[in-house]
């Protein structure tokens, strides 16, 4: 079907261009036929030729006049009426073609064979992006900032557009076309080798869903990643074989979580989130006199979550149904009303609570019920839940403790997730250890790195670290200690921390700097700027390598020169 | 009787055989050539390409090309005719290079007849 659009014309245009050949060509008989006069007064025929030059000239209304001499009478009344003939068909013709141009189905004809072109020609790894919004928008940029090729299939055709006003470098073709489609996967690459993931993050769970279970049969091998809401649908689409399910309401209440055991935990998650360097203002949880407003799919994680913890919040929600559904659900403290009334909150006796949980799906009612909360308590911590992303938020500046953006969490996490897998990884561990742990973890990398280390990822192959492999390929052992290495001096070291290890069949997490490095490793480090620069060249480059194992200038070309002279002289 | 079959099979073989009809004689001799049935040749050749345009099949994309030969080698020949035999009278290299060139467009709608017959005859209706 690659040439659909052409075939699509030439079809149409059959009828319009045997109109014009037939015209023609009456039109050229009778001036054959027709004799003529010359200057001298003889009689002459018109040769073919000149027959198809007049005819040409009239049926596109150029008329440069009578050739090759003045016409006789006969001939002006033949003229006559094949001007009317051929005019009109011609432009029929033009208009059948101009018509043709401007036909819907043709011009997405044209656009859908141009986005396929410029899907085959990409030759590097690329994800498939599902509907363009704000939050798939900044993960464009991420990916395309980490040199991955992005494609986005959108549905309406205005989002398209505002992505094609963007002007990403490199191109980032968008495709118009329902998601549900399967063919619209199709189309847009995903069974090319190049594909290495498709993300949905759509509301409705039965979408994602659905592409999963599509993307699974078209191609096993990319990695799907997909938003779910509740634990039943993250459940569902496991089973349907995602790759990462991200729950943006099961994050932010881990998150909590993990904030009520000590704020190391928290810090260090921020940290690799990318939401907040690890000296961020980090708050406690109280064990009681907590209020959630909102019992909406945050609210309900959020109670959930809690309880688990045996603490007992109050919640507030206004609308009847969902009320009624917390009611059942258990929930002991539980008032209906509206959380921006001063009378609901004092009903939930905010002046005794300690902390405050503003959980709505809308920006303005969460600003509103914030505004109203700090005139009636202004030692109540606040956390508020932001829903749009965008360039200036009135919350940042509304003096709120904590936001949480369920949008952001979903882009870093599914940044994190096609890029940085390791740091995903490390993040889950990270969940199943003591404040303890994680303090002392971030002492040392504020103390050895800075507030905000940089990651990197090392995979100990022939591609990414060609050095290290072929040097282990050769029995040497090299350990972590020897990468730490400065390049200006090799006994200095940089600032570099291994946070993680992951071989074929086991994990490492904070692998000591003996730790020898094998084939195959997957290693992740926090090191500042300078640290990934040196650890880039080490891994690839070879006079820096060896300057960095051997200590001193690889002396490569001199070696092969004085071995040469050796056999010479022998 | 298959109305549109009639009409294409139709133009087809008539191009074939005004192309004939044209090509057939001593090459040296002008008046054995007539340039109206060159003309006539052309037309009909044009009819049957535009009759086959659209036709997204293997054999339709065959049919299309050859169809294409013909008329690119019947209007070159036109041409040649046209340019060199205006006013003076042409000599015999030039209106052989005509006849050589209408002897090939003769080739390409033969193959082009030889083709559609067999994609008639081998369908079963």
């Amino acid at each position: 079907m690659k040439y659909s659009s052409l075939w699509i014309v030439l079809q149409r245009m059959r009828l319009p261009f045997t109109v014009i050949v037939i015209s023609y060509v009456i039109a050229m008989i009778g001036f054959l036929i027709i004799p003529g006069v010359d200057d001298a007064g003889k009689e002459y025929f018109l040769t073919i030729f000149d027959a198809f030059y007049f005819v040409t000239y009239t049926a596109t209304t150029i008329g440069f006049g009578e050739t090759p001499y003045t016409f006789t009478h006969d001939q002006r009344i033949w003229a006559s009426i094949s001007i009317y003939l051929t005019v009109i068909s011609w432009f029929y013709g033009i208009g059948s073609l101009v018509s043709l141009l401007q036909d819907k189905l043709f011009l997405s004809e044209i656009a859908m064979a141009r986005f396929q072109n410029s899907v085959n020609n990409i030759k590097e790894d690329f994800v498939i992006l599902l509907g363009y919004n704000d939050t798939t928008s900044e993960i464009t940029k991420k990916l395309l900032d980490s040199n991955m090729r992005v494609v986005v299939v959108e549905i309406d055709q205005a989002r398209a557009n505002y992505l094609m006003l963007e002007g990403f470098t490199p191109h980032v073709p968008v495709l118009v076309k329902d998601a549900h489609n399967a063919e619209a996967l199709e189309l847009a690459g995903i069974k090319s080798i190049h594909c290495r993931g498709i993300v949905s993050l759509f509301e409705t769970n039965i979408l994602n869903l659905r592409v999963t279970l599509a993307s699974k049969i078209l191609n096993p091998h990319v990695k799907v990643v997909v938003r779910s809401s509740t634990d039943n649908d993250t459940g569902n689409l496991l089973d349907a074989g995602a790759d990462i399910v991200e729950n943006p309401f099961n994050i932010i209440a881990y998150q909590l979580q993990m904030a009520l055991y000590g704020s190391s935990l928290f810090k260090l998650k921020n940290w690799l989130y990318k939401i907040d360097a690890l000296d961020g203002k980090s708050f406690s949880i109280p064990s009681e006199n907590i209020i959630i407003c909102g019992y909406g799919r945050l609210g309900e994680t959020l109670y959930k979550m809690f309880i688990k913890n045996n603490i007992s919040p109050t919640v507030i929600e206004h609308n009847r149904v969902i009320f009624n559904r917390a009611k059942k659900d258990g929930v002991e403290k539980l008032i209906n009303g509206n959380a921006e009334d001063k009378f609901t909150l004092k009903e939930a006796k905010i002046d005794e609570a300690k902390l405050i949980f503003v959980g709505t799906n809308n920006d303005t009612t969460n600003l509103s019920i914030v505004s109203t909360v700090k005139k009636l308590n202004k030692d109540t911590v606040i956390i508020a839940r932001e829903n749009e992303l965008s360039d200036f938020s009135i919350f940042s500046h509304a003096k709120i403790d904590h936001i949480f953006l369920p949008s952001k969490i979903l882009i870093h996490k599914t940044v994190n997730a096609l890029i940085n897998p390791l740091s995903d990884t490390l993040i889950r561990m990270i969940a199943r250890k003591d404040e303890q742990w994680g303090s002392e973890l971030l002492s040392n990398l504020i103390k050895n790195i800075g507030v905000d280390p940089v990651t990197f990822e090392l995979n100990i192959n022939k591609n990414e670290a060609e050095q290290i492999y072929n040097h282990i390929k050769q029995n040497n052992t090299l350990k972590l200690f020897e990468l730490r290495r400065s390049r200006r001096d090799r006994n200095q070291h940089n600032n570099i921390i291994p946070l993680l290890i992951i071989r074929k069949d086991k994990e490492i997490l904070l692998p000591s700097f003996d730790e020898a490095i094998e084939l195959e490793d997957k290693i992740l480090f926090a090191c500042d700027d300078n640290g990934k620069e040196d650890l880039e060249y080490i891994s690839n480059n070879m006079y820096e390598f060896h300057y960095i194992i051997h200590g001193e200038e690889n002396r490569y070309f001199t070696n092969i020169i004085k071995n040469k002279f050796k056999g010479d002289k022998k | 009787m298959n109305l549109d079959k009639v009409l294409a099979g139709f133009f087809i073989i008539f191009a074939m055989t005004l192309n004939f009809g044209f090509w057939y004689g001593d090459p040296s001799a002008v008046h054995m050539h007539s340039k109206y049935e060159l003309f006539a040749a052309i037309v009909v050749n044009l009819i049957a390409t535009v009759l086959k345009l659209g036709d997204k099949s293997q054999v339709g994309s065959v049919l299309i090309a050859t169809s294409l030969v013909a008329d690119l080698q019947l209007i070159a020949a036109a041409s040649i005719w046209t340019i060199s035999g205006y006013n003076e009278p042409m000599d015999t290299e030039t209106f052989g290079i005509i006849i050589s060139l209408s002897g090939g467009a003769l080739l390409a709608n033969i193959t082009s007849v030889v083709i559609y017959v067999g994609d008639t005859l081998k369908s079963k209706r």
